[in-house]
């Protein structure tokens, strides 16, 4: 939805690194599969760690296996092999979200882009739809998500943990759904809260500028802050905040597949995300990806 | 409870004193309890904690002899201690049950004079479980302020500070500033020293 969540390349081991791409590539194949040849433009890294947790957490090594791009015909790509189960509630959460962002979208823009997003929403309806009967579950967390952020920031001074909550409880519905041990799963909604809450404070801080100029809505223009410096550290600090609960939950977990790939993700990928959009801080060569 | 105390801290029974010392404290410090205080996970580490420490001690009991030292492992934290006033017990009580609605109801419904520093501290340990991590930080830096000499308020105040300092990981992951550019300044020194080493020496 947003591509936050990242990996920080430089940083990871190189077999990892084809592990995190053999996943990537096999979500957009799924996504081609299951929507339409046009769905692979929304594959997004965010989706991609869902796939990659969804992995981890069922501890099956998917096996890889080698065959030729699905966008360009020159190249080839490692697919996993298994693992259809991940990549297609991956796809899911994929369309859902697009959908729902062009509805969001369609009522905040004027002209030509409203022109536009309208066009797109009866193709991502029709996608959204379908993911819906397979995965209730997913399409029922973001729709609520859709509404209560709506509600939110209709509100003249919501506060910023409230501003943040729809979106962390999408999350925490989404990464915790259907895991039957009492802990894992209690851990699962404390991981899927805070990262929910880091995307969507990310998002506010990346919009920052724009809805400054724009007067809009934005968490962060209700707190008064001496000078821009002191500002931007704060909000940094609020962004370690949630890293840090969701790291500390996602460690009390045992996994061991792919778990250098979310170490990565977590403990790097995200600091310099947010580095990036805080400090303006160059951004990481992953479009290579 | 515990079935093989080796698997548990992830060691071969072959593993030397040392090793099982230093397994142990690496998960110790993984599940340590003071980095739940504020965390609705505080309950599944602190039985993490628990099994490493009946692990380590029943390792540590099978190997003894003679002249073992008794190393004692971390005890884990129990709870809330110390509240004063019957309703802040009742609200401690409360938001252990989970029931954090109801506390902070009870809580918002008490008098002006009744806000004490343990007021605040109590009010940010609610939001805090709910993943509400400013206002629960808010409320504990004025707890704190109130009352600057209290271990439970300070301990709560310094594991917030430290996540919103360093982030993931605690300070041991402060990525980037320290490695990329340390590296690139030693291969600039290099060349430094080695065109020097040219000019001077004339090919060394």
């Amino acid at each position: 939805m947003f591509g936050y969540v990242t990996i920080y390349k430089d940083e990871l081991l190189v077999r990892e690194f084809n592990e995190y791409k053999s996943i990537y590539c096999g979500l957009c194949r799924t996504l081609g599969k299951e929507y339409s040849k046009l769905s692979r433009f929304i594959l997004s890294y965010d989706c991609t760690f869902y796939a990659l947790l969804l992995l981890s957490l069922n501890g099956e090594c998917p096996g890889y296996e080698k065959k030729m791009c699905r966008c360009n015909p020159l190249k080839k790509c490692t697919y996993i092999k298994n693992g259809e189960d991940a990549l297609s509630k991956a796809s899911a959460l994929s369309v859902v979200s697009v959908y729902f962002k062009i509805v969001d979208n369609i009522s905040d823009s004027k002209g030509i882009k409203k022109l536009a997003y309208k066009f797109l929403k009866p193709i991502a309806k029709k996608w959204a739809n379908k993911a819906k009967e397979k995965y209730p579950y997913i399409y029922n967390a973001v729709e609520t998500m859709s509404k209560e952020q709506f509600k939110v920031e209709s509100m003249d001074n919501a506060q910023l943990d409230m501003s943040a909550d729809p979106t962390a409880k999408m999350l925490k519905s989404v990464l915790s759904y259907g895991e039957q041990d009492k802990s894992r799963k209690l851990i699962l909604e404390t991981m899927g809260y805070n990262l929910g809450r880091w995307i969507y404070l990310m998002d506010a801080a990346d919009d920052l500028e724009e809805d400054r100029e724009k007067n809009n809505y934005n968490p962060f223009l209700l707190m008064n802050y001496n000078g821009e410096q002191n500002f931007k550290n704060y909000i940094s600090q609020i962004l370690n905040q949630s890293l840090a609960q969701a790291y500390n939950a996602f460690e009390l977990l045992d996994i061991t597949l792919y778990k250098g790939i979310i170490d990565n993700i977590l403990l790097k990928g995200l600091a310099q995300k947010q580095r990036a959009v805080l400090f303006s801080e160059e951004k990481n060569g992953n479009k290579s990806v | 409870m515990v079935t093989n105390p080796y698997k548990i801290l992830d060691i071969p029974e072959t593993a030397s004193d040392e090793e099982v010392k230093t397994a142990y404290r690496k998960l110790a410090k993984k599940y340590h309890p003071d980095k739940y205080v504020d965390s609705p996970l505080k309950d599944v580490a602190d039985e993490k904690m628990k099994e490493i420490n009946e692990a380590y001690d029943m390792i540590m009991d099978m190997r003894k002899n003679k002249n073992s030292q008794n190393q004692s492992s971390y005890g884990s934290s129990t709870g809330y201690g110390g509240a004063s006033d019957p309703i802040f017990q009742r609200v401690r009580q409360l938001i252990m049950a989970n029931s954090l609605d109801e506390a902070d109801r009870m809580l918002d419904s008490m008098a002006d004079s009744q806000k004490i520093a343990e007021w605040y501290f109590l009010k940010g340990m609610i939001a805090s479980k709910k993943g509400w991590g400013e206002q629960a930080f808010q409320y504990i830096q004025r707890a704190v302020q109130m009352n600057p000499g209290n271990p439970e308020y300070t301990a709560a105040y310094q594991n917030i500070m430290r996540a919103r300092q360093y982030g993931a990981g605690g300070a041991y992951n402060q990525p980037n500033q320290q490695y990329g550019c340390s590296c690139c300044d030693m291969c600039a020194g290099m060349m430094c020293a080695d065109m020097c080493c040219n000019c001077c020496g004339g090919g060394c």
